[in-house]
């Protein structure tokens, strides 16, 4: 065995981005099964290679970047149109402005797919597990309901936001731009304040858990439409 | 005050005692088991009683009268006891030493070894399950340890002490006969071919450190207790330099019979965690039993492989 696992790739016991190594000594990592995962399958090498691959596509812009959490568990909160630019663009913003990887929920519970996005990073919709996600210490980002044309923001996860009551929610307007190599403008991130919540609040209370999600929709559409107005 | 260690004979229970043995709450130590203990104990009190006689499990507690009881009697199956025996020995024991020690009338607490089996794996349910996630057992000892925490909740109902359900990950670890450990270690280990789930494992030393803590701090109810991080089969086998052998839906059936004429029985809660993984939130335990220096999972499995290789010594030849 080459090192000892405390010096593997990854095992920092927190989730900031971490450089890349050559390919050889990435291989070389890889199949003497010297790299760090996590409880909910995410594997820290491969989070890192994806977010560097989703940069080089995906071109983003960062507005109020110091919003964003550096340490501790947060749920991000963001519109989107079909669903699958967004998160990323998001990853990409997050990787940028804090050097934190973003865990996306959505990963389906499906075989072969369900663990590969896993490995980079997804984990699924379910409240338990997200509320886990963020005791562990994790930044997870959490979409809105679809809006096919973009026209603001979906209808929010009520019993997710329920679960995880007492973490700091942090809304955010994901607005569309091109592909990174082509000469186009960069999707733009805006991000919000910390939505308030009742301080008496307790994970699980269903209603102040529907009070937030109607709280983090109005800040998702107020930072739209700023975005739009001054776009 | 008088402490009970049931199962002292295995490796946990052995350390449990040993670490009982450091504290000067613990003023008398007492256990029992099928087996004598694995490691030297300087002032515990061992009675080698079999998990299923009631009779002398009985006269032995109540002639001890504990205060605390740290029941380690919870038998994994194919660790030292076949699936059936480790299911009736692990039932039997729990009823007669938790009935016996609510009829001495003094006891104050009471731990009891549980695991993440309980919660089950599959879909629709949590990956990394908390305290409160369903109890949904998809395996035998996963039943197993179900029934264990329901005759101890039972107790609480019955006398209203404190009783903590240690849900622990698999323990692996030197010595500790564990049915996952001797997979992980053929040369060939079935792993699943269209998945590598995580899953996490706690050291032998930690299972025993909590144990202690429970009872000492008098916690109540469950708590799930996890090494640091996880890691996957095909990682783990990887990192021991053995060769992952892809298996798929019916093959685990030839695989369990190989592996068995190998000399490592797997019993369905370890093909579970091989093909689903096995994760718990051990934040509770983090809060209520305050453990510094948790071994992660990764450090498990590398000690997995870091044991020596059994030498067979040749006798003299020629003597004199």
């Amino acid at each position: 065995m080459s090192a000892s696992p405390d010096t593997a790739y990854g095992l920092t016991e927190d989730d900031r981005v971490q450089a890349l190594e050559s390919p050889l000594a990435f291989a070389r990592r890889r199949f003497d099964g010297e790299f760090h995962i996590d409880a909910f399958g995410g594997d820290a090498q491969l989070m890192d290679l994806a977010g560097l691959v989703v940069a080089f596509g995906v071109r983003v812009e960062v507005e109020h970047a110091e919003r964003l959490p550096h340490i501790g568990g947060a749920l991000v909160v963001a519109n989107r149109g079909l669903g699958l630019v967004e998160p990323a663009a998001l990853a990409v913003a997050v990787r940028v402005a804090v050097g934190r990887r973003l865990r996306v929920i959505g990963a389906p519970d499906t075989p072969i797919l369900g663990d590969i996005v896993r490995k980079i990073g997804a984990v699924g919709y379910r409240a338990d597990d997200v509320a886990a996600l963020l005791r562990a210490g994790h930044l997870a980002a959490a979409p809105l309901a679809s809006t096919w044309l973009r026209s603001g923001a979906g209808a929010p996860p009520r019993e997710l936001l329920a679960a995880i009551l007492g973490y700091p929610v942090v809304p955010a307007a994901v607005l569309p731009g091109g592909p990174g190599p082509l000469p186009i403008r960069p999707w733009r991130v805006i991000v919000g304040p910390v939505v308030e919540t009742a301080t008496d609040a307790v994970p699980g209370d269903t209603l102040a858990g529907a009070e937030l999600a109607e709280r983090t929709r109005a800040a998702v559409n107020r930072l739209l439409e700023t975005a739009r107005g001054s776009g | 005050m008088r402490v009970l260690v049931t199962g002292m004979g295995g490796e946990l229970g052995t350390r449990v005692a040993q670490l009982l043995e450091e504290r000067d709450e613990a003023s008398e130590i007492a256990g029992f088991d099928m087996w004598p203990p694995r490691r030297r104990l300087r002032r515990s009190e061992f009675h080698r009683i079999e998990p299923l006689d009631q009779e002398r499990i009985t006269e032995f507690v109540h002639d001890f009268a504990p205060e605390i009881v740290i029941h380690y009697g919870v038998y994994e199956p194919d660790s030292r006891l076949g699936g059936r025996e480790a299911a009736e020995a692990s039932e039997a024991c729990t009823v007669h030493v938790l009935t016996a020690a609510a009829e001495t009338g003094g006891l104050e607490r009471v731990a009891v070894r549980s695991g993440l089996e309980v919660y089950g794996r599959g879909r629709g349910r949590p990956v990394v399950p908390a305290e409160d996630a369903p109890l949904a057992p998809t395996s035998p000892y996963g039943r197993t340890c179900l029934e264990v925490e329901t005759l101890a909740a039972a107790l609480v109902r019955r006398l209203g002490i404190p009783v903590a359900a240690l849900r622990l990950a698999p323990v692996v670890g030197s010595h500790v006969p564990s049915p996952l450990g001797r997979v992980l270690r053929l040369p060939l280990v079935p792993v699943p071919a269209l998945a590598d789930p995580a899953f996490v494992l706690l050291s032998q030393e930690d299972a025993a450190r909590a144990m202690v803590e429970a009872v000492m701090r008098s916690v109540d109810g469950p708590v799930n207790v996890v090494g640091r991080g996880a890691a996957s089969p095909w990682q783990a086998a990887r990192l021991g330099g053995r060769i992952p052998i892809p298996v798929l839906g019916p093959g685990w059936d030839a695989a369990r019979r190989i592996a068995e004429i190998a000399g490592a029985p797997v019993p369905p809660h370890v093909v579970e965690l091989l093909r689903q993984g096995r994760a718990g939130d051990g934040t509770r335990a983090h809060d209520v039993l305050s453990l510094p220096g948790l071994r992660s999972t990764l450090e498990i499995c590398t000690e997995l492989y870091e044991w020596g290789t059994v030498s067979q010594l040749r006798p003299a030849e020629d003597v004199a």
